[in-house]
């Protein structure tokens, strides 16, 4: 792990309650980034870089560990917020309820407004489209293209592949790009209390408020906050079902069954019409990003990576079982039609326009890859040899009981002079039995 | 100072965990802490001259050696030698079967790209005598 890698600060995502947590190692061996140590056997802690993938909360077998989320209870006053959700909080219910049922029980909880995401997801869709042929003609960028839309990755990207930092598509994501509308639109509503009103996101992704607060591919953000589908779901449920007996005539859902495939890992690239690949989990993920960066896969014009398992069905906040879900989403698609709704002349005008486009990247991107001097490239060179010898001396067994997820990590703290060779039990007891 | 030595072994035919010295070389360089665009070079070449021992080569052994001014792979095999190191260079021309091309190798491309990707380039090689490449990068001019 590259030194700039553990003394990047960043907001803080993940919350470790410290009379629940044991000190058992799950969450510190889950860790993709391998930010969190168990000192002294006392109560995890978070010492890297966080890229709030939330595998430590899903791992904790004693509740523990949360994320930082705006809790349901902050939104008690509901006239004050607007909603957009996730097309994944569609997937979370019984066969009969519509899109439409979903988004107008919201209406009727009390939002202000409510916005969809899958009808801007497929223009999303046709504006990548557009991107990548235009690209492509001037073979100006580095392929595949990576798609912006997973925080998680973004944040992977940032930390540990800075040179695919390029490859990320630069078009705002559907959920700001309809955050951005709306904050157009909701003042003119005339509610008196027009600057109050706040744009929550009904999410199932643990890394949402953190691309919220620290978004990375922007400067700012245009939604106001997150909460879990699972804390508002009880209640959605009881008015979606009350719904369902009455009939209500507006739309609030425009988009065809591509804009709402998007919940699962490949429903992006199933409306685009190029040479792409869906990849879902972070450990294939990783394991993709190291092909790209070696220049693998040139051949290819767009992946769409997802660090849960397939896709956004099954993050961290969902409530529904993922395969029923799965497949309440396939159905779905297959009832709306596998074709986009949107206009695709409309969507050119306001392309031209540079409707889709991040007006200013966030400089938080560049920091994270810095050239470093000769005299710390020496430096470098006799950490990494300290390194190997101190992995020669570890017995490679990776148990964790030195507060480290495993021997490389723990050697590596120990040339950053963050752990020390008297905390591994192995070498403690080859010292002992060496001293009878 | 002392520079960094790495010695890895690859083995023939090993389609399962070809590129996994690569990646380890790639981490190397990233934690020491170079600049990406050049281990974008270097693992790129890495990566190609792995391929080509465990497709080609036989069994063979990788060193990366990394100094604060070059990082120099040397890879050997004891595989059946470039008859013609010339035509190997060429762009498009290859030697792979039609297996490895149906697995996505194969292109031609392996040995000009890793001369495009690398400061200096040297190629020992004869029919029957096994293969010694020798790719070095500067690291100030990254």
């Amino acid at each position: 792990m590259a030194k700039s890698f553990k003394n990047s600060k960043s907001v803080q995502y993940v919350r470790i309650d410290e009379k629940l947590c044991n000190g058992c190692t799950i969450c510190m061996k889950a860790c993709p980034t391998n930010a969190i140590r168990v000192k002294d056997h006392q109560v995890a802690q978070i010492k890297g870089v966080c890229i709030a993938c939330g595998e430590c909360i899903r791992v904790c077998p004693r509740g523990a560990v949360g994320a930082v989320i705006t809790e349901s209870h902050d939104l008690e006053e509901r006239s004050s917020y607007a909603v957009s959700t996730s097309t994944a909080l569609y997937a979370q219910f019984s066969d009969e309820v519509m899109p439409n049922d979903v988004l107008l029980a919201l209406k009727k909880m009390g939002f202000i407004n409510v916005y969809d995401q899958s009808y801007m997801s497929e223009m999303f869709n046709v504006a990548t489209e557009l991107y990548v042929k235009e690209n492509l003609e001037k073979r100006s960028l580095p392929f595949p293209l990576i798609s912006p839309i997973c925080p998680v990755i973004i944040r992977l990207i940032a930390y540990r592949f800075p040179t695919l930092l390029k490859h990320i598509l630069p078009l705002s994501t559907p959920r700001e790009l309809v955050a951005r509308e709306a904050k157009k639109e909701l003042p003119s509503k005339g509610t008196g209390k027009s600057n109050k009103i706040r744009i929550i996101n009904i999410t199932p992704c643990p890394a949402k408020m953190i691309c919220i607060k620290e978004p990375m591919l922007q400067m700012h953000s245009y939604l106001d906050g997150a909460v879990e589908i699972g804390s508002i779901y009880e209640p959605l449920k009881k008015i979606v079902h009350d719904l369902l007996h009455y009939s209500e005539d507006v739309i609030l859902h425009f988009s065809g069954g591509i804009g709402l495939g998007w919940a699962v890992s490949g429903g992006e690239i199933a409306g685009l019409d190029m040479d792409c690949l869906a990849i879902s989990g972070l450990g294939e993920v990783i394991q993709y990003l190291e092909k790209i960066e070696m220049g693998l896969l040139q051949d290819l014009h767009y992946v769409e990576l997802r660090a849960c398992i397939d896709g956004c069905l099954g993050g961290l906040f969902t409530v529904a079982d993922k395969y029923r879900a799965k497949r309440k989403v396939e159905r779905l698609v297959r009832m709306f039609g596998v074709e986009k709704r949107v206009k695709s002349e409309y969507v050119k005008k306001l392309y031209k326009k540079g409707w889709f486009f991040t007006v200013k990247k966030n400089p938080l991107l560049e920091k994270t890859s810095t050239y470093i001097s000769d005299s710390q490239i020496s430096d470098g060179i006799e950490r990494q040899n300290r390194l190997e010898e101190i992995l020669k001396l570890l017995p490679r067994r990776e148990c964790g009981a030195c507060g480290c997820p495993d021997c490389r990590t723990f050697a590596e703290d120990v040339v950053e002079g963050e752990a020390s060779l008297a905390d591994c039990v192995y070498l403690q007891e080859k010292k002992k039995s060496s001293n009878r | 100072m002392t520079d960094l030595k790495k010695n890895f072994k690859i083995k023939a035919k090993d389609f399962v965990r070809a590129g996994e010295i690569s990646i380890k070389i790639q981490s190397i360089l990233k934690s020491i802490g170079f600049d990406p665009a050049l281990i974008r070079r270097v693992s790129i070449c890495a990566y190609e001259s792995e391929m080509n021992v465990v497709m080609h080569g036989g069994n063979g052994y990788f060193s990366l050696t990394v100094k604060p001014e070059t990082i120099i792979l040397n890879i050997k095999d004891d595989g059946p030698g470039i008859e013609n190191i010339e035509l190997a260079l060429t762009e498009g021309y290859s030697t792979a079967t039609q297996e490895y091309q149906e697995m996505g190798f194969g292109a031609g491309m392996g040995l000009p790209n890793i001369k495009k990707h690398a400061d200096s380039f040297k190629i020992l090689s004869g029919k029957g005598g096994g293969t010694l490449l020798t790719i070095g990068f500067k690291v100030k001019e990254s």
